[in-house]
């Protein structure tokens, strides 16, 4: 049998533009996006002095989150909280959508490297917001000026990493879980072919979900925020 | 037949979408997650922080009462103490003077009842001499049988009786 493993299916072109095309990771990103708005929405509903239940979660997260971003970024920096709160959310859900049958978001390039784009304009706006662009440049020649490439190439690199560590991951478990379903199969047919399912199927990949989809989904989104957390946080202190 | 994307592609117009989803959560959670949630603390904060600035004055101005209350009872204390004490001094010398003036009244009186002892005495005394003086005159005149002019006899008998007694 064959097994396929391909990119986000292409469900249809803008304008009919085929340079345009409405892909599956855009669909359930928009999917996310909805679940993340009903949410904040339903969470901060009706809120009252006292907290009562899931407004109590809302404000844990929120606090949590400050929290966070003071410890990792330093004081005054609670104008970011939104934003690592934006990427958690987006990247954990976006992860976990393929316990709902959804591929996951996360497992596509585009997505991650958008991410990390972001996180990279963020780390040079600031850097050049309290170093000036002469400090920002004269960055580049430290500690000797023969170092100039490297240090541009350690800057392309924060990106690149990031967004590739993210989608490789997820993309990794995407992977390993469809070749494992594929080889289950296999055997199944092989060793219990007079059943008509595919017993073996059952077991094994839910324990490996566990890890590939919920472990991963946690800690990449997790690791994606602190490194945005550290790296922007480290441009603002170098001043 | 499904079209596919590749695995591992790079497609700027897939990022600009990205970026776009982003910004959109982003102004998502900024206004409906972190914004209530916020005011909320805020709203809160300042009530916790204005129910500690009550009690503390409310503390205050118990804590003055107290010392005010405290100030007055042993002020009027010290007045009792005051007002028995002058109270005392004031029985204690009117006493004494009660005292004083009722011995000395006592005295006046017997010093008045020896004085009108001695006048009585003495006026008894006067008496007792005339009677004696006109019973000598009685018995010697009686005695003598001689008329003898009673001033002289008088005279004699008194200067006898200052000369006996």
């Amino acid at each position: 049998m064959n097994v396929e493993i391909n990119g986000p299916k292409v469900l249809g072109y803008l304008f009919g533009n085929p340079n345009l095309p409405i892909t599956e990771t855009m669909r359930n990103a928009w999917i996310v996006m909805a679940v993340i708005l009903f949410l904040c929405i339903f969470l901060t509903h009706r809120m009252q002095k006292i907290p009562k239940g899931k407004q109590a979660l809302a404000e844990k997260a929120v606090v949590m989150i400050d929290n966070l971003v003071e410890n990792t970024m330093g004081k005054g920096c609670q104008a970011f909280s939104p934003y690592i709160a934006t990427l958690l959310m987006s990247s954990l859900f976006g992860s976990l959508a393929t316990l709902f049958w959804m591929r996951p978001v996360t497992a596509d390039l585009n997505t991650t490297l958008g991410w990390a784009l972001i996180t990279f304009a963020l780390i040079t706006f600031n850097k050049i917001k309290y170093n000036g662009i002469g400090g920002y440049l004269k960055g580049f020649l430290e500690p000797v000026f023969v170092m100039a490439p490297l240090n541009v190439l350690s800057e392309i690199a924060t990106p690149v990493s990031m967004s590739f560590r993210h989608f490789g991951n997820m993309a990794g478990g995407l992977v390993i879980s469809t070749l494992i379903m594929g080889a289950l199969q296999v055997l199944s047919k092989a060793v219990l072919g007079f059943l008509p399912v595919p017993l073996l199927q059952i077991g094994l990949p839910g324990v490996l979900s566990l890890y590939f989809d919920c472990f991963t989904a946690c800690m990449q989104a997790f690791i994606f925020s602190m490194l945005t957390m550290a790296y922007v946080g480290d441009a603002r202190g170098s001043s | 037949m499904d079209i596919f994307q590749s695995f591992v592609y790079i497609n700027w117009w897939n990022i600009l979408v990205t970026m776009c989803n982003t910004l959109i959560t982003f102004l998502i959670i900024k206004k409906f997650l972190f914004g209530p949630v916020r005011r909320m603390l805020a709203a809160r904060e300042q009530e916790v922080q204005a129910m500690y600035a009550t009690a503390e004055k409310a503390q205050t101005e118990a804590e003055s009462m107290r010392s005010e209350y405290t100030e007055r009872l042993s002020k009027a204390k010290e007045e009792a103490a005051e007002i028995v004490g002058s109270a005392t001094r004031r029985a204690t010398v009117r006493s004494e003077e009660i005292l004083k003036e009722s011995s000395q009244q006592a005295a006046a009186m017997l010093k008045k009842a020896e004085s009108t002892i001695e006048q009585e005495r003495k006026k008894a005394m006067n008496e007792l001499k005339d009677e004696v003086a006109g019973l000598s005159v009685m018995i010697a005149s009686k005695v003598v049988e001689r008329d003898i002019k009673e001033e002289d006899h008088e005279r004699f008998i008194e200067e006898f009786i200052d000369k006996v007694g």
